[in-house]
Formats: C-alpha cells, structure tokens, sequence
C-alpha cells in the first residue's frame, strides 16, 4: 500500500477523536470520518507529500463537518425538530457517565466556531498558530474564540471542576 | 499590570516567549485571583483532553479501514495536450536509454521489434490475459481506448510499471519506470509512480477506462 494510504490508516484514531469532539454523537462522528475519509481519498492529487497530512486532514474534517451542521439547521428550519435531549450516553450509568454527559452536553452548548477551537486545541494537543492555521483565521481570532469557548465550558461545568 | 483573559489562557498553555510568560508571572505573584484563573484553564484543559483522549484508543471501525485499504487510484485531472506531447517525447527519449542500459536487449519483460520496445514473456501473458481484477506477479489495474483506437493496459510488475498499447505486432511499451513491486530506492516514494502513472495514462486516453464487461470483450476479441 502507497505512504498516502498508510499516513492516513496512522491518522484515523486522532480523526476520530477530533471527530467525536465537533459531531454531537458517537454515530454522527463516524459518519463524519467516513465523509473525510471519502474526500481526502479523492482529493489525495491535492494532497502535497511533506507538508502537514494531520493538518490537510483537519481542515477536511471540519470543513464537511460544517456543511452538515449548516444543512442540517436549514432542514431544522423547514421540520419539526427532534425532540430535545436526545440521548448522549443513554446506556450506563453510574458517576463517570453522568460526568462524560456532562463534558458533551457543554461542548454542544458551544457555537460552532468556539467549539471547533476548543476541538482543535484542547482535544488535539494543536498549538494556536497550527489551529489557526486548520481554521483560516488569525491568531487573534483564534485566542478570542477560545477564550470565550473556555468561558463558557467553565462556567457550564462550573460546580463540577 | 493588567493581564487581559487571552493572555492569561495563553500563558496558562505555555503559548507565550519567554519573555512574556515572566511578565504574566509576575502579576500572578501579586494576585491570587490570576493564579486561580490559571489554575482553572489547566484544569479544563485536563479534563476536556481526558473526556476524548479514550476515543483515540479505540479501534479504528473496520468500514473506515477499508475505505481506505480499498482506495482505488484516483485519476488526476487532465493535462493540456501541449505539456502531454512534450513529455511524451522526454519519456520516449528515457525509456529508450532506460530500459536499453537497464535490462538488456531482448531480455527479461521486453523485447525489441522494428526498433521498437515491446512486452515479452511473462508481461506479454499478463497483458493478454490479466483482467483488472486479478492479483497476481504482474497487475494491469487500468484498461483504456488510447485516441488512435488502441486498447492500452496500465501494468505493475517486479522489474517495471508502465503503460502499454496493442498493436498489429503486440504489447508497444508507451512509457515504463522501474517496478514498484521490487526495491524501491529513498528517492522514489512509494505511490508517487502509481498516481504519475495513473496521470499519464488519463493523458493518452479517450473516454473512460473499460469496465470489466468492456475488458472482458476486449480480451476476447485479442485486444483488436
């Protein structure tokens, strides 16, 4: 097999995990690593062997992740919405559980541009320059995002910390 | 000194130069409610890294592995015809040296006819009978019409990768490189010659490649 398709088996963990962090469930970030995957492969003649795979990646993945948020609001706006609360970690139970809820449910309470900086940075270990850079955003308005996104999972989990 | 919350979460991350961070310590020093705030951004942090830190250590779901290991070669845009001629006069010009200096004349998967570099042996059979589909010493991923209405065979074995054309005296080499199959040297990457191939064969071709009925068809009907 060709070092693209290695580097790319290598990746799949973080993908996901970054995945997991963007989509509000675990079914709704493996579609998400499915659609990566899906264009990374048909986009590997953009791909340039000896810059950053992770970071071509990332921008991948959060740039089809925000075209299923954004249609699926539309769609939200046009239907009846879900009934809310549907479950994050309905099976289970027990103290660890209701904290991980409790993690997921304040990182969906972010908007999108704050929760793909915290995802970038506090979950994938990116220095801020690199995040900006998967972003397309300055410096600036990366710190700014993240500051407000930290804020706000702080004072979500306020009491629990 | 004032620290404003961005730079705080950035010391706190140890984003700042040196410089900068001994400022923020400073100020730290002489207020407890920044040193807590620091406090509060590493401890988030743990905790967030913590929540998703176990997905990274799940097995990777076998649908998306396979996405992958099953990736097709994808077939890059075409060129313009101008940039295909010139390169096709500078591959002639090096499968002719390459190949004379490489493997012999008459030898191994090629012989020469009329001047000309043809398959031989083993390749020959390949070419002649290999569906796509099949694994084997040699692999003919790719079939197509070239425009001169030739049947032209994408192929990969141990010595040499190349692409070749049928015609009235047999397999006509278009382009060869050194096999991937066998050593690769640290200055060719590997899958660099599958997409450069792939690239040159959309070059020569018109239309689609063949399906498998239409190679098939092909095949039966000895290339013609």
């Amino acid at each position: 097999m060709a070092a693209f398709e290695d580097d790319l088996l290598g990746l799949l963990p973080r993908l996901r995990r970054f995945a997991r962090a963007l989509a509000r469930d675990a079914a709704d970030a493996d579609d998400l690593c499915q659609v990566t995957v899906e264009k990374a492969l048909l986009a590997r003649a953009q791909w340039q062997a000896g810059t950053r795979m992770d970071s071509w990646m990332y921008r991948i993945m959060r740039n089809s992740w925000i075209d299923t948020t954004r249609a699926r609001s539309r769609a939200a706006q046009t239907f009846v919405a879900e009934a809310a609360g549907l479950g994050v970690g309905s099976d289970g139970g027990g103290e660890a559980r209701v904290a991980l809820g409790e993690i997921d449910r304040a990182m969906q309470a972010l908007p999108d541009e704050q929760r793909e900086a915290v995802a970038l940075v506090l979950v994938e270990g990116l220095a801020y320059k690199e995040a900006a850079a998967v972003l397309d955003i300055p410096m600036g308005t990366l710190t700014s995002r993240l500051v407000r996104g930290r804020q706000a999972l702080m004072a979500h989990l306020g009491e629990a910390a | 000194m004032t620290v404003d919350p961005e730079l705080l979460m950035a010391y706190a991350d140890g984003e700042l130069d040196p410089l900068s961070a001994k400022r923020v310590e400073r100020a730290i020093a002489q207020d407890p409610a920044l040193a807590a705030q620091v406090e509060r951004h590493r401890e988030l942090r743990a905790r967030i890294a913590g929540r998703f830190a176990p997905v990274a250590a799940e097995e990777v779901p076998d649908r998306l592995a396979a996405l992958i290991r099953a990736a097709p070669v994808a077939l890059p845009v075409r060129r313009p015809i101008a940039t295909r001629w010139r390169e096709a006069i500078a591959m002639a010009a090096c499968l002719v040296i390459g190949v004379s200096v490489g493997l012999g004349w008459d030898r191994g998967p090629v012989t020469t006819q009329g001047g000309w570099l043809y398959a031989a042996g083993p390749l020959a059979t390949a070419l002649d009978t290999q569906l796509a589909s099949a694994a084997g010493a040699v692999r003919v991923p790719v079939s197509f019409k070239d425009q001169a209405g030739r049947y032209c065979r994408v192929f990969s074995a141990a010595a040499i990768d190349g692409i070749a054309c049928h015609d009235a005296t047999g397999w006509a080499l278009r382009q060869t490189r050194n096999g991937a199959t066998g050593a690769t040297t640290e200055y060719r990457q590997a899958g660099s010659s599958d997409a450069a191939l792939m690239a040159d064969a959309q070059a020569l071709m018109a239309g689609d490649p063949l399906d498998a009925t239409a190679e098939r068809t092909a095949r039966a009907g000895g290339w013609r």
